[in-house]
């Protein structure tokens, strides 16, 4: 057994030293944990000492968390409770030595490694930006289990704990001070010795605030406690709309150890910890964390690059896409140069940037000067000026095919070697544009998806002739910009508009057989989805979903066959939300029928599960082929394309996990069904879905 | 000697002031045009090493300027920049200093240029309301605050204009246009030349706006970017002679000349160049506008700084063995007609040699031709700390237009001095 934490003790001062020996943070796993016991066992009882100080001797981190891999074998509810009771044993012996107690905060400090710190009398930290304290139990799906839930109210009060507790928010090392959630910052530089002296000045008691008389009514008195437990369950039902259940799990378990010690509350926070951990939801949570980490630094490629920051970059195409990506680039203090043959267009690229700017200034997360700043990183240009030496284009221009050939081939024609070549079709073969330039193996394709700055999920899709080094180069420069790479096959629709494409036509089909737009939509949110199919159609804007949905079908024939009642739509001029008439009528925020929609009256009316088994059989039948034709090589990037992409309810882990939930079996049954029923061509179960399903088999690997 | 080559260079347009750039403040409209002169030089930026702005009225607000340009226009941290002023020709000093730091091997790639928001020039308050303030703000007690207010009176309430300030000469008292005033006397220039003078600066603008859009960008005017300046606006397309008449003295009201038709303009503007030595813009594969060759200032009386381009003329030719006839091109900064009239006779003028130059010889006429051919201040506008730049690069545009050899640009200087410049292809 190595160890991963360590006593020394210099000057009457002990101090105990998280070092993992074989990795870049700590962790706190039930062999840390257990050797920390030995430790504060052979400190029990000291006197002598001054002070014991927590302490790590990794850079820029504390602890932090418990070992999610470990946490995510906790199935087992009795394994759980003790899992949970047994780590409250260790720390409150932390709590219960008779000297003062340090816990020296050099970096992240977050959940088990919070819940540890709160353990220590006091708490002191780094001003460096790598000190993010929190829990984020709850974005797990699961609530503190080392008696985070108990010593933090204790601390801070139960109005300040709740939000902390309740979104896993992680706050910096300022914040941290004002809110009290440290007692003193240090320069990182200095830290190891004022932790010290701090200690040695330290009491062994803490002194207590006193509370105003607003907070003494709301902590102290029933009624106010009431009041305050009241309006968080509001907030988190309106918020997650029940899909959660670990908020509301911490809300109870808060409501009950109020006035509850550490020891004497424990009990009441083990059984809610051990309830959660081995839920679907908290799995599924933790398996999309897990899966997070792994595209988020998933290798695409054989090469490894150095990193080579791209410094400017041009933007080919102006209007609304075009102004996201030059605002996205330039927050990210790329120089973007915008090039489009229309004035107007390149005002409306500049004012779509200033506007996501202006948001940011409105929610006060950027300053005015900061506005300015990126703003002056974009230029604008009616010639191809300024594009020569750009790390990489962007080409949004219309989707047609002979206009983006045009404008990578006039690219290639002036860029040389060092340039990547980039386009954001959302629809068109990259092969084809490829083709005809004189460089196709640094054209590439790179799908940013609506709104830019705020959708996480970027598809890469190189072509055949595309080079290796573009695409690690293009993965590289993706992933700068914080984006979440998947790596795509050249096929139509790419992964997540391939697959999310059956998903609208199907909503368009069940909307002509009578299903009312707030039905389905309705459906779908209970399901999870952040907002129903025929809202999304009106947001996306119904030509343009027309317009993907007839490039579908031309690539993948009969079962993609375009909703008749959507080009019913777009004739009618029921474009959507842009024109504040679609499936639904706009009137500012409000949304209403739309009286001139006439559906028909359904011949019989479809149970809600029956809508949507429709919707989602046909969505997993072509994800199933997209593994089957190798658009990505494992279940998991369509997953995580699915969540990240398209808003699938995260609690469900992603599609094909909610398929292997659900029974592949069943969904086969379903499609078969359906196929009998509805229409044969839409339903017929893909053959990959039909082997696993026979065999009894999953997407994912069990 | 290393060829000192302006490589490239652009300018905003010239906008009359508190109108379409009234909400662009002097460090954003200097960083639009630096960033332009970077992707039309198609330069990578980490390649600069200075940047020289010249700037007469700087933002209170962005401290030495051409920082704040720099960094705003992206240029990397390690970039140096400083603010030059030397009035009406912190244009042409941001360019020969620029020429210094090259030449002395102090710098090797340098963005020099000038830029100036008049909109923006503050409100200033008396020296006495201000004391006032500042007590008020120091006074703790209330009663205390209340015997401030108490000598407190409303004239203290009306501020000046920084602009009117700055135009005014500290040392000899007058305002530019009455400057102007006093050389429209020495040599009885008249109403008529001058309003004819100011009439000929806007033919000759109106007839070159094509020729600006060589030199000028456009400018999405921020927050709305719905509009998108391209032009001068400074030129008037109508201007008659009548009406020019027809405008009254604004510094002497019954025996002045100068009015604000024969003026020039109150405008906002930035201009950039981007300078290296000859043989750094050959090494990057970049051909050069044209050279400077050599340039002078020379100091005079402040009250008749409106000749400063005489005794700047006389010395740079001398200096360059050369005469008036060597030189293709002319540009005289137009700070007002009665001013570059007052120049060329000076110029021309026996007497006048005999008593103010070493040599006596006068130094000949400047052809009307060959000056000012695109129109001048009058017409375009003078923000004062970019008009030396601005000068620079349309000279050397039209140089190359008309492929000529060598062309000089030069300019009065408030406070009483004089520049020029000799630029050649």
């Amino acid at each position: 057994m190595t160890a991963k934490v360590r006593l020394t003790e210099a000057e009457n001062i002990a101090r105990i030293e998280f070092d993992h020996p074989e990795k870049d943070v700590n962790l706190l796993d039930t062999e840390t944990l257990l050797q920390l016991k030995d430790i504060l066992a052979s400190l029990r009882g000291r006197v002598d000492l001054s002070a014991v100080l927590v302490t790590s001797a990794k850079p820029r981190v504390f602890i932090a968390g418990a070992d999610i891999r470990e946490v995510e074998t906790f199935t087992d509810r009795e394994l759980a409770f003790s899992k949970s009771e047994g780590a409250k044993a260790i720390l409150q012996m932390i709590e219960d030595l008779k000297v003062p107690t340090v816990a020296v905060i050099n970096g992240a400090c977050l959940g088990g490694g919070f819940e540890l710190a709160l353990a220590c009398r006091y708490r002191v930290a780094g001003f460096s930006d790598a000190v993010r304290i929190g829990l984020p139990e709850i974005q797990l799906g699961i609530v503190p289990g080392m008696g985070g839930m108990l010593r933090l109210p204790r601390l801070l009060g139960i109005i300040k704990a709740l939000p902390l507790i309740l979104t896993g928010k992680m706050v910096g090392a300022k914040d941290a001070l004002k809110l009290g959630l440290v007692d003193e910052l240090f320069p990182d530089k200095t830290l190891p010795e004022q932790a010290a002296a701090f200690a040695r000045n330290a009491p062994l008691k803490r002194d207590e605030r006193p509370l105003s008389f607003l907070t003494r009514f709301f902590e102290k008195t029933s009624v106010g406690r009431y009041w305050v437990f009241r309006s968080a369950r509001k907030r988190v039902l309106t918020q997650t709309r029940g899909a959660y259940p670990a908020p509301l799990r911490a809300i109870e378990i808060l409501r009950k150890t109020g006035g509850l010690t550490p020891v004497s509350g424990s009990r009441i926070e083990s059984e809610g910890f051990a309830d959660l951990v081995g839920s679907e939801v908290a799995q599924n949570l933790i398996r999309l964390y897990l899966l997070n980490e792994r595209y988020k630094k998933f290798p695409w490629t054989d090469l490894r690059l150095a990193p080579e920051p791209v410094l400017t970059c041009g933007v080919v195409g102006a209007g609304v896409m075009g102004g996201g990506i030059a605002q996205l680039l330039s927050n990210r203090n790329i120089a973007v140069r915008v090039k489009d043959i229309h004035t107007e267009a390149l005002g409306g690229a500049l004012r779509e940037a200033y506007r996501l700017y202006g948001e940011s200034v409105r929610r006060k997360k950027m300053k005015p000067f900061e506005r300015d700043r990126k703003m002056s990183l974009i230029s604008t240009g009616l010639t191809r000026e300024g594009l020569r030496g750009c790390g990489i284009i962007l080409e949004a221009v219309v989707e047609d095919l002979g206009v983006k050939q045009k404008v990578f081939r006039e690219l290639g024609a002036i860029t040389g070697p060092g340039t990547i070549l980039a386009s954001n079709t959302s629809s068109l073969s990259i092969h084809d544009m490829a083709k005809g330039t004189p460089h196709p193996e640094r054209v590439i394709g790179l799908h940013f998806f609506n709104p830019v700055n705020r959708m996480p999920l970027v598809e890469v899709i190189p072509a055949d002739v595309t080079s290796q080094e573009t695409i690690e180069r293009t993965v590289q420069f993706a992933r700068s910009l914080g984006k979440t790479v998947v790596v795509v096959k050249d096929v139509r629709g790419f992964l997540v508009n391939r697959i999310l494409g059956p998903y609208l036509n199907e909503a368009g089909y069940l909307m002509a057989e009578g299903i009312s737009p707030e039905r389905l939509d309705a459906a779908a949110r209970k399901f999870g989805m952040p907002m129903g199919p025929a809202e999304l159609l009106d947001h996306v804007g119904i030509d343009v979903g027309c317009k993907v949905a007839h490039i579908l079908e031309e690539a993948y024939g009969a079962r993609m066959k375009t909703a008749p009642l959507l080009e019913r739509l777009v004739g009618k001029g029921y474009l959507g939300k842009k024109v504040s008439l679609g499936l639904y009528r706009y009137k500012g925020k409000q949304a209403a029928r739309n009286p001139g929609l006439d559906l028909p009256k359904p011949a019989r009316v479809l149970p809600e599960e029956e809508v949507l088994k429709r919707l989602l059989s046909v969505m997993v039948n072509e994800a199933s082929r997209c593994l089957d034709e190798k658009v990505v090589a494992e279940a998991g990037a369509v997953d995580i394309g699915m969540i990240i992409g398209t808003g699938f309810p995260p609690f469900r882990a992603g599609l094909l996990r909610y398929a292997d939930h659900t029974g592949l079996k069943k969904i086969v049954e379903d499609l078969e069904r359906f196929a009998a029923s509805v229409d044969r061509e839409r339903f017929t179960v893909a053959p990959l879905l039909a082997r696993l399903a026979a065999n009894g088999q999953t997407f994912y690997p069990s | 000697m290393e060829k000192i080559a302006i490589v490239n260079g652009v300018r905003t347009p010239f906008v009359k002031a508190w109108d379409a750039f009234d909400n662009i403040p002097a460090q954003k409209l200097g960083a639009l045009c630096v960033t332009e002169l970077l992707q039309r030089a198609e330069l990578d930026s980490r390649l600069v090493d200075e940047v020289i702005i010249g700037c007469v009225g700087q933002p209170s607000e962005a401290a030495n300027v051409a920082r704040v340009i720099s960094l705003l226009a992206g240029l990397p941290q390690e970039t140096r920049a400083y603010t030059v002023s030397r009035n009406c020709a912190s244009g042409f000093e941001a360019v020969t200093s620029a020429a210094e730091k090259i030449r002395c091997g102090v710098e090797g790639i340098v963005v020099a240029g000038g830029t100036e928001s008049m909109s923006n020039m503050p409100m200033l308050f008396s020296k006495e309301a201000a004391t006032l303030f500042l007590k008020l703000s120091r006074a703790k007690t209330f009663p205390g605050k209340l015997k401030i207010i108490a000598q407190m009176r409303p004239w203290h309430f009306a501020p000046t204009p920084s602009l009117l300030r700055g135009l005014t000469d500290p040392v000899c008292g007058l305002n530019m246009g009455q400057a102007a005033e006093v050389l429209a006397k020495d040599f009885a220039i008249s109403r008529e030349d001058q309003d004819r003078f100011a009439l000929e600066s806007h033919l000759r603008a109106c007839g070159a706006a094509e020729k600006f859009r060589e030199e000028t960008m456009d400018v999405l005017v921020p927050p709305a970017y719905r509009v998108c300046v391209r032009d001068d606006s400074g030129v008037r397309k109508n201007q008659t002679y009548e009406a020019l008449q027809k405008l009254k003295p604004l510094f002497e009201r019954r025996t002045g000349t100068v009015t604000a038709g024969n003026a020039s303009q109150v405008t906002d503007g930035a201009c950039a160049l981007l300078l290296m030595g000859e043989g750094k813009a050959k090494e990057l594969g970049l051909e050069p506008l044209g050279y400077l060759r050599d340039y002078v200032y020379v100091g005079l009386e402040p009250s008749r700084m409106g000749l400063g381009p005489v005794f700047a003329i006389e010395k740079i030719l001398k200096r360059n063995s050369m005469r008036l006839q060597d030189i293709d091109l002319f540009e005289i900064n137009e700070a007002f007609a009665a001013q570059v009239l007052a120049c060329l006779r000076a110029l021309a003028c026996g007497e006048f040699a005999k008593k103010y130059f070493p040599s006596g010889i006068p130094v000949g006429e400047i052809p009307r031709e060959i000056l000012n051919v695109n129109g001048g201040a009058i017409s375009l506008g003078h923000p004062v700390g970019t008009s030396g730049a601005r000068l620079v690069l349309t000279c050397l545009k039209e140089m190359k237009r008309r492929s000529l050899r060598r062309g000089l640009v030069t300019a009065c200087v408030g406070g009483g001095q004089g520049a020029a410049l000799i630029l050649e292809r």
